[in-house]
């Protein structure tokens, strides 16, 4: 049982790598890391009850903790460069009035 | 047999995100492959019973890794500079390289050998006498605190000189040194309603059970350079959602650096704590009447020195990075 367990999170996580090489999008990429640590997640705690080391699933935990950081670290990093982007434009864009507002 | 199988499938699912991120000329997409990287290595360590490292690699590489990479990306352009490619030199370096690793591979001994010399020299030793001399479950802990104690103070001056280098090179932005770091950076994700209810039920669990992997540490995997990785993880969480600025209120600059620096001053101290006690450096028997009592004591707060200066380095190094623009 455990077994099946295993072999479908492995099938699921090379999916997910396979969308994270192939992209294209940026959240396409989010999505499929996002996954991949999910199923981290799910497949320590699988191997944990198989190989009798219960005590093992803190790891799972830490990982269920963590895993959401990276995922609102890159919603952080688009919205700052999108402000960057838009200062920058309103800095060049200074020649022509009311130019920068387009965006 | 099983895990075998699984680790194979893990490990060819590493190589092709290894030599994905070597060809990906689109820095996020590398940054995001790194995150991949590190689960799946994470996966291996796991699977090979090695906790302590899996629990590293999880609180370092899947939490505080991604979010340094992508504060240090912010500061850069999206996409790989070209550079000059030896056409002829590159290629037949990693060649050659590869060659010999593959023929020093037939040297090693097999996965699990019982006659190995990493299972023969001083290994035998440490589980037999570990109950007797420490005490404490995890031999791991016992070996990276008491056995190995001056190793592991070199790591902790190595974690600070590394803080220490960034600190010098990225400072507190336009000149200014660190400890007076300052970011008007006001809000962070703090407007997107669902990352501030999850980040706020979020936070707290994540600090409690960073110091649980902290005081836990000799019972089960954990330690001091996991419970700060873990702790820097909720704190940078924090930090994204509720923006730099308050993070800075709540955790100074100035006390960034004298977490750093007094986490390996303490670790010393308790060396030299053991010499005016008339041991050895670093020997922790000689600070309690029982020598088992005083092993505990050594590795409760040698621990603890681990601990501080991983969270202030890192800390630090996430608010180097993040607080410029």
């Amino acid at each position: 049982m455990l077994l099946v367990a295993a072999i479908a999170i492995l099938i699921t996580m090379a999916l997910a790598l396979a969308r994270a090489l192939l992209g294209p999008s940026v959240y396409d990429r989010v999505l499929a890391v996002n996954m991949f640590g999910t199923k981290t997640v799910l497949l320590m705690a699988i191997m944990a009850f198989a190989m009798g080391r219960t005590d093992f699933l803190d790891l799972a935990l830490a990982y269920a903790l963590i895993n959401f950081i990276g995922v609102l670290a890159v919603l952080w990093f688009v919205q700052e460069s999108q402000l960057r982007e838009q200062r920058r434009a309103a800095t060049s864009d200074r020649g022509p009035p009311a130019g920068s507002d387009n965006e | 047999m099983t895990t075998l199988l699984i680790g194979a499938f893990l490990l060819s699912l590493l190589v092709i995100t290894a030599v994905a991120i070597v060809r990906a000329t689109d820095l996020f997409s590398a940054v995001m492959l790194s995150g991949i990287f590190s689960l799946l290595m994470a996966l291996n360590f796991f699977l090979l019973d090695a906790a302590d490292v899996a629990l590293t690699e999880a609180a370092v590489g899947a939490g505080v890794a991604t979010v340094l990479l992508l504060a240090g990306l912010r500061l850069t352009p999206p996409t790989e500079a070209r550079g000059r490619s030896l056409r002829v030199l590159t290629p037949a370096v990693i060649a050659a390289v590869a060659l010999l690793m593959i023929y020093a591979s037939f040297g090693q001994p097999s996965l699990g050998d019982p006659q190995a010399p990493a299972q023969q020299h001083v290994a035998p030793w440490y589980i037999e006498k570990t109950p007797e001399l420490v005490d404490i479950p995890n031999i791991v802990t016992a070996v990276l605190a008491s056995y190995r104690g001056f190793d592991t103070l070199g790591e902790v001056f190595v974690v600070l000189t590394a803080g220490i280098g960034v600190m010098f090179l990225l400072g507190g932005g336009r000149g200014k040194p660190f400890s007076r770091l300052d970011s008007n950076v006001e809000e962070g994700l703090s407007r997107h309603l669902i990352p501030k209810v999850m980040a706020r039920l979020l936070v707290p669990f994540i600090l409690l059970f960073a110091l649980f992997i902290q005081f836990h540490g000799e019972y089960s995997p954990g330690g001091g350079f996991q419970a700060g990785a873990i702790f820097v993880a909720g704190i940078i969480l924090f930090s994204l959602v509720r923006g730099e600025r308050l993070t800075l209120a709540v955790i100074p600059p100035r006390v960034l650096l004298w977490m750093s620096a007094g986490g390996a001053l303490l670790y010393g101290a308790v060396g030299l704590a053991g010499i005016a006690m008339g041991g050895n450096f670093l020997d922790y028997s000689v600070l309690a009447d029982d020598p088992i009592t005083g092993q505990h004591i050594g590795i409760i707060v040698i621990e603890l020195g681990v601990g501080l200066t991983v969270t202030g380095v890192l800390l630090s190094i996430f608010h180097a990075f993040a607080a410029r623009d």
